[in-house]
Formats: C-alpha cells, sequence, structure tokens
C-alpha cells in the first residue's frame, strides 16, 4: 500500500502547469546525437555542474509518464492504474555526458475513472535518463488514492472474472478497429496494461517513449497456485519512429502478489540496441545507479 | 462458421419464403456411441423435419440441429428419455434472421442522405465517397467534387470546394487521412464537410466568411492506405507505392514534401515508418497536392490534420530556425487552441513541429509555408495515448467539434488579415 509520504514539494497552490509553453529539447529521431539543451541551460552557470534550468513541458510530461509506467508496475494492481493528469511542475538537469535528470510533481487519474468521480491523486517522481540507453532510473512516490482494501476487493473481483473467462479466448484484437473494448473483456485489458507498463518502462529512453495500442492474441495458462497465467502479444507504439513494436509478453498475476514478467519485442529498426528481451518482478529490488 | 449457416438459412428462406419463428438450434451432446446412434434415429424420422447443421458423428462432436416449432417438444422428450445432453444454442431462429437481415443491410446499406449518415462511426472508403456524393447533390450551389488526381493503386483522390462564387478568391485548404491509420481525422472532415453546409445560411459569422473566402477540403488524402487499413492492417500508416529494391511497401506522406527533404527527421530505408520516399513528390499523393496548390496560387492557410497527441503545431520541422513569423504564428495558435479547449476542457500544447513534438523534415506545412501560405498548420487531434489511433468511436463527434472552433479561429483570423 502507498502511506502519504512526506510533502516533497511546497504544499501551496501549484503553480500554473507547464502547458503552452512549447519548447522541448529538440530530440533528432538519429541515434548518437545528444539532445540540444534549451537556450536557457547552456547560458546558465556553465562552469557549475548541473546547471539547473526550468524544463521544457513536453519532456516534463514524457518523464512522468514513464514514472508512472514504474508505478504501475511496482504497485501491480490492474484495478487502481494511473495516468497522468498534469505536470505542476518540474525541473530537468542536463549532462550532455552522463543524461539528463527530471524532478517533477503531477497529478494523476485513473486509467479506469469511475462514473461521476473525478479523482486526482498526487505524485513526485525523479527520473534519470541515461544517455542513450533504455530502462531510467526511477523514484517516485504517490499520496494514497483508493484505500487499500478497496483496492484490494477490486483486484480479487478482477481475478474472479478473469478466471471466469472461457478459454481459449475467441477474442483477436482489443480494442477493435474502432476502439471498442467489450466490458467483459476490459479486465484483460487492464492486466495486459499492468504487464506492458513494465515493458514500456524498460524500453523507454530519453528520446524512445511508446504508449500501448492493441492486444493481440491472448492465451491463458493455468499454474498451480491458481494465479492468472497470460500470454499475449501487444502493440506499442514508438515516439518518434512511428514504428508499431509487437512485443510477446508473458505474465504471472495473482492479486496482493508482486507481478512477474517475461517479454520480447521484435526490434524492427534499431541497431545495436538493449537486446529487446527482459523479465522482471516487482517483488526483485531494482539496482538503481545513483546519477 | 455460425454467420454462414445462419446466413445460408437466409438464403433458403428468401427463396422457400419459409417462417422460423419459434424455431431452436439444440446442441446435442452425445457421450458415447449408442447416444448418437440415438441421434441417428431422429434424423431418420421425417415428419419431424429436422435440418441437422453439425449431424452426428462420433460421440465427442457436437450435434446441431434445428428443430421446427411444432417438433420441439416431441425431440426434447426423446432426448430426455434417453438421458442425452443438450441446450438451446439458438432460441428463436427467426429473431435471429431478422436482426442478420438488419445487419446486412446497414452493412451493403448506404445512407439515403448527408442527414441519415451515422457522423459518430467509423467508416469505410466507399462510405465516404458515397457521403461525397450525397453532399454535393443536396447542396449543388455551394458543394463542388474535383478529383485532383489517382492514387498509386488507381483510386480517385477527390478534394471537395465550398464556395459562394467568385473567382479564384482567397482560400482556406484542410485534409485529413494524410496518415490513414489515424481514423479520427478522416470522420472529423466528413463531420466538417457537414457542417460548413449546415451552417452556411444558418451562422451569420460563418455565412460572411463563405461569401468571401473558398474552402478546400480532402477528407481522404491517402485513400490505398485507408483501404488498408480496412482489410488488412487497421495500423497502416504511409501510401502503398512499391519500391524498387526492397520488399517493404510504403512511403511516409508527411515526409516527402519539398522542404528539407531527406534531412534528418525522416528516415532512408523503405522499411521505416517515416521513409521519405526516393525523392520529393514521389508520391502521387503529395504530388497532387503540390500540383493544385501551385496551379491555385490563392491559398492563404493551410491545415493538414494527423492524431493523436493533442498539439496544435506551425512550422518548422526540419530546422530549429524559428519561421519569419513565429510570433504571430505562436498567437494565432494560441487563440485557437483556448477556442478548442473552450468546449470540452481537452487540453491542447501548441509550437512549432521541432520544439513541440520532434525533428521531421520534408513534411507538409514546412512546404506550404515556404510558398508563401503563412498560415500553415497542422493538427494532432484525441487523444494524448490511452487510445490512440484506435480511439473510441463516441470521441468522434467531440473531437469534430471542439476542432471545428479551432479552425475557425484560423478562418477568421486569415479573412481578417489578408496579405
Amino acid at each position: 500500500g502507498q502511506s502519504p509520504p512526506p510533502a516533497l514539494y511546497d504544499q501551496s497552490p501549484p503553480p500554473p502547469a507547464l502547458y503552452g509553453l512549447g519548447l522541448l529539447l529538440a530530440p533528432s529521431v538519429g541515434l548518437g546525437e545528444a539532445p540540444t539543451p534549451p537556450a536557457s541551460c547552456r547560458s546558465v552557470g556553465a562552469q557549475r555542474w548541473p546547471p539547473r534550468c526550468s524544463a521544457p513541458a513536453g519532456l516534463l510530461q514524457q518523464a512522468g509518464a514513464r514514472g508512472l509506467h514504474f508505478f504501475n508496475f511496482r504497485a501491480g494492481s490492474p484495478s487502481a492504474l494511473r495516468v497522468l493528469a498534469a505536470v505542476q511542475e518540474g525541473r530537468a538537469r542536463i549532462n550532455p555526458k552522463k543524461g539528463c535528470r527530471v524532478d517533477l510533481a503531477f497529478t494523476t487519474e485513473l486509467y479506469n475513472p469511475e462514473e461521476g468521480k473525478e479523482r486526482l491523486g498526487k505524485c513526485s517522481a525523479q527520473v534519470f535518463f541515461r544517455k542513450q540507453k533504455p530502462r531510467p532510473a526511477i523514484n517516485v512516490t504517490c499520496t494514497q488514492f483508493i484505500e487499500k482494501e478497496k483496492r484490494q476487493e477490486k483486484d480479487f473481483l478482477l481475478y474472479k472474472q478473469m478466471k471466469q473467462l472461457k478459454t481459449p479466448l475467441d477474442v483477436i484484437s482489443i480494442p477493435d478497429s474502432h476502439g471498442y473494448i467489450d466490458p467483459s473483456l476490459r479486465p484483460i485489458w487492464d492486466l495486459a496494461f499492468l504487464g506492458s507498463s513494465y515493458v514500456m518502462w524498460e524500453k523507454t529512453t530519453q528520446i524512445l517513449y511508446y504508449y500501448m495500442v492493441q492486444l493481440r492474441s491472448v492465451k491463458q495458462w493455468k499454474t498451480q497456485e491458481d494465479a492468472i497465467d497470460f500470454d499475449y502479444t501487444v502493440l506499442l507504439h514508438e515516439f518518434p519512429t512511428q514504428e508499431i513494436v509487437p512485443c510477446d509478453i508473458h505474465l504471472v498475476w495473482y492479486p496482493g502478489k508482486p507481478l512477474k514478467v517475461k517479454y520480447h519485442c521484435q526490434e524492427l529498426q534499431t541497431p545495436e540496441e538493449a537486446s529487446g528481451t527482459g523479465e522482471g518482478s516487482a517483488a526483485a529490488p531494482t539496482d538503481f545507479k545513483n546519477f | 462458421m455460425r454467420g454462414l449457416l445462419v446466413l445460408s438459412v437466409l438464403l433458403v428462406a428468401v427463396f422457400a419464403k419459409e417462417d422460423f419463428a419459434g424455431h431452436q438450434v439444440l446442441r446435442i451432446s452425445a457421450v458415447n456411441e449408442a447416444q448418437v446412434q440415438k441421434v441417428r434415429e431422429l434424423e431418420e424420422l421425417e415428419h419431424l423435419q429436422l435440418d441437422f447443421w453439425r449431424g452426428p458423428a462420433q460421440p465427442a462432436s457436437p450435434i446441431d440441429v434445428r428443430v421446427p416449432f411444432p417438433s420441439l417438444q416431441s425431440v426434447k422428450v426423446f432426448l430426455e428419455s434417453h438421458g442425452i445432453q443438450y441446450f438451446a444454442m439458438i432460441e428463436d431462429v427467426q429473431s435471429l434472421l431478422d436482426n442478420e437481415q438488419e445487419e446486412l443491410l446497414a452493412f451493403q446499406g448506404r445512407a439515403l442522405s448527408t442527414d441519415s449518415f451515422n457522423y459518430a462511426t467509423y467508416h469505410t472508403l466507399e462510405e465516404i465517397y458515397n457521403f461525397i456524393d450525397l453532399l454535393v447533390a443536396e447542396n449543388p450551389q455551394l458543394v463542388s467534387k474535383i478529383q485532383i488526381g489517382n492514387s498509386y493503386e488507381g483510386r480517385p483522390i477527390y478534394v471537395l470546394k465550398f464556395s459562394t462564387g467568385g473567382s479564384n478568391r482567397p482560400s482556406v485548404w484542410i485534409d485529413t487521412g494524410i496518415h490513414s491509420r489515424e481514423w479520427v481525422t478522416q470522420a472529423s472532415g466528413v463531420w466538417f464537410a457537414k457542417k460548413i453546409t449546415q451552417d452556411y445560411g444558418q451562422d451569420e459569422a460563418f455565412t460572411a466568411f463563405l461569401n468571401n473566402v473558398d474552402i478546400f477540403l480532402e477528407i481522404v488524402t491517402n485513400p490505398d492506405g485507408f483501404a488498408f487499413t480496412h482489410t488488412q492492417n487497421r495500423l497502416w500508416r504511409k501510401t502503398r507505392s512499391r519500391t524498387s529494391g526492397s520488399f517493404c511497401v510504403g512511403v511516409d506522406p508527411n515526409r516527402n514534401w519539398d522542404a528539407g527533404f531527406g534531412l534528418a527527421g525522416a528516415s532512408s530505408n523503405p522499411c521505416s515508418e517515416t521513409y521519405h520516399g526516393k525523392s520529393a513528390n514521389s508520391e502521387v499523393e503529395v504530388k497532387s497536392i503540390v500540383d493544385f496548390v501551385k496551379a491555385h496560387g490563392n491559398i492563404k492557410a493551410f491545415i493538414s490534420i494527423h492524431s493523436y497527441s493533442q498539439l496544435l503545431l506551425y512550422p518548422y520541422g526540419y530546422k530549429t530556425e524559428p519561421a519569419p513569423d513565429q510570433s504571430e504564428l505562436d498567437q494565432l495558435a494560441k487563440s485557437a487552441v483556448t477556442a478548442l479547449t473552450s468546449l470540452y476542457g481537452t487540453e491542447y500544447e501548441y509550437g512549432s513541429i521541432i520544439q513541440t513534438i520532434y525533428q521531421a523534415s520534408g513534411s507538409t506545412v514546412d512546404w506550404t509555408y515556404n510558398q508563401g501560405i503563412k498560415y500553415s498548420f497542422t493538427f494532432e487531434l484525441r487523444d494524448t495515448g490511452r487510445y490512440g489511433f484506435l480511439l473510441p468511436a463516441s470521441q468522434i463527434i467531440p473531437t469534430a467539434q471542439e476542432t471545428w472552433l479551432a479552425l475557425r479561429v484560423i478562418m477568421d483570423c486569415t479573412q481578417s488579415h489578408p496579405y
């Protein structure tokens, strides 16, 4: 569960969200080029490192989104998935040799909002993008959004719904071409999104980021511990290359237990990069190198 | 499979003019050879008029049989008395047929007018082209259809012209669907077309606008790609042109324009989603617009519509050097976004392409801007990644409505700032 953290940022009314600034580090598509920091960063304290500067809106948003991928994976709760609502404030520190560190505070809303209830959660995160390398190191804390019991209750409900689905599932694509997800299949989508969050976090770099587009072919297996054991293929939309990346994901989930994920993505374009295969468990302590 | 069977029943019904009210289709599970044999006995009884869709074979295989209403009772009693399990797979064949019939008609169904056209759903190329013809037929004084070329695979490329007269008036150009998988854009284009015909003569400001300025609207800018998203791959982005020396198909039409062509921000790999093509304007879908714009000579605003990300962008994409009119474009973008957000609270960011989204070379509005069309904008419509390209159809109309408000701001500015 998440207990309310000590406030990392002032509790006074947040400054206006950084929308509309329209400034962004200009990432070039080709690998091997350092993104150019905005002009203000270059002129401030060149001798002192790291230079402090306000970060462009787009970078903060992306950092927030990736922070949430990681958060969702660690929380392992498909009924309590969060998405980014708005960035409230943030800073980026850019070291041309090492990469970029983003500190930010943002609000979140539920991926599956309840009718009529618009709740906003609060999070703060530090995201370290290591230059040219995927799998940013992330520290993220969020205020509790849903009471622990309610969340566990919902997870169990979802678990039961999944157990009742007939296998093999006769479904090819979720959502369908028209963006429609049958309510009875929604639990599958949520669980797949949870697993994909891990993959998207692992693959992301300072330049590359992902959205989950569609779920294809789900196979459910039995386990002795009665966990949900899923094999599925997910299509990820990669920015800025615009590629659609298919990933085969195998996840094992039981409510309240850490999620286990194994995956293999088809690397279409990229040359040397990370192998595209990985596995992780939300139980294992992740090894961060400090920036 | 079941659909085919039902369809065949329908056809039989049509020819035989039979009524299937009350008929049920039972699925029988015969667990052993003896039970299978019993069901075969049933088959022999002609007066029951049983219609086996899946006949008795081995014990493991289900047996499906359509049972006419008068025979239902006896068949069920027979099965039960022999301990043979069954359940009603279809409880009323006739009502199922009626539903299927409706769906079939709706499927082939052409809207008979643009008033009965369903704007809240996604349509095929044929349906959109049909819509275009209907709109022109209903509004002959205002709307005309221009064919600006043929796609790589030979499909006609149409542009709608909305004009109240004059000769080569200053014009606004809007295109949707240049990237075929961005379905909310073509759907919005259809909505815009209808909106224009509705508001002309009803909305004072818009009527005044259209009395002075023409609008060109290309709804399906990439027809080959669009057809492909319906038949083969919902996530196809590019054209469908063949590249010699490669197995991969298609060129990114938004990297194929002659502005920074081939520079960083596009790919030289034919298999890439951002492949720029062998040369600028190599794609007929792009060349057709280039030729049209040059021939027209009086287009004053050019708006190319994409999804997703919720952004309003202006040049440049291929270089960091600000456009000479950056300040004015930024102001206009801000006003347009404000108007958009006012409707449903949808948040947009705005700025130059390179600063706001990423470096992109050979893009549409960089070329149009360099041609002297000052008000050149690219939209990225809803959403911000939750559904992405697969935006639920229920969001089509709200998206189109809010975008229209932004377009109106750009249109009005174009009219009030002649250059």
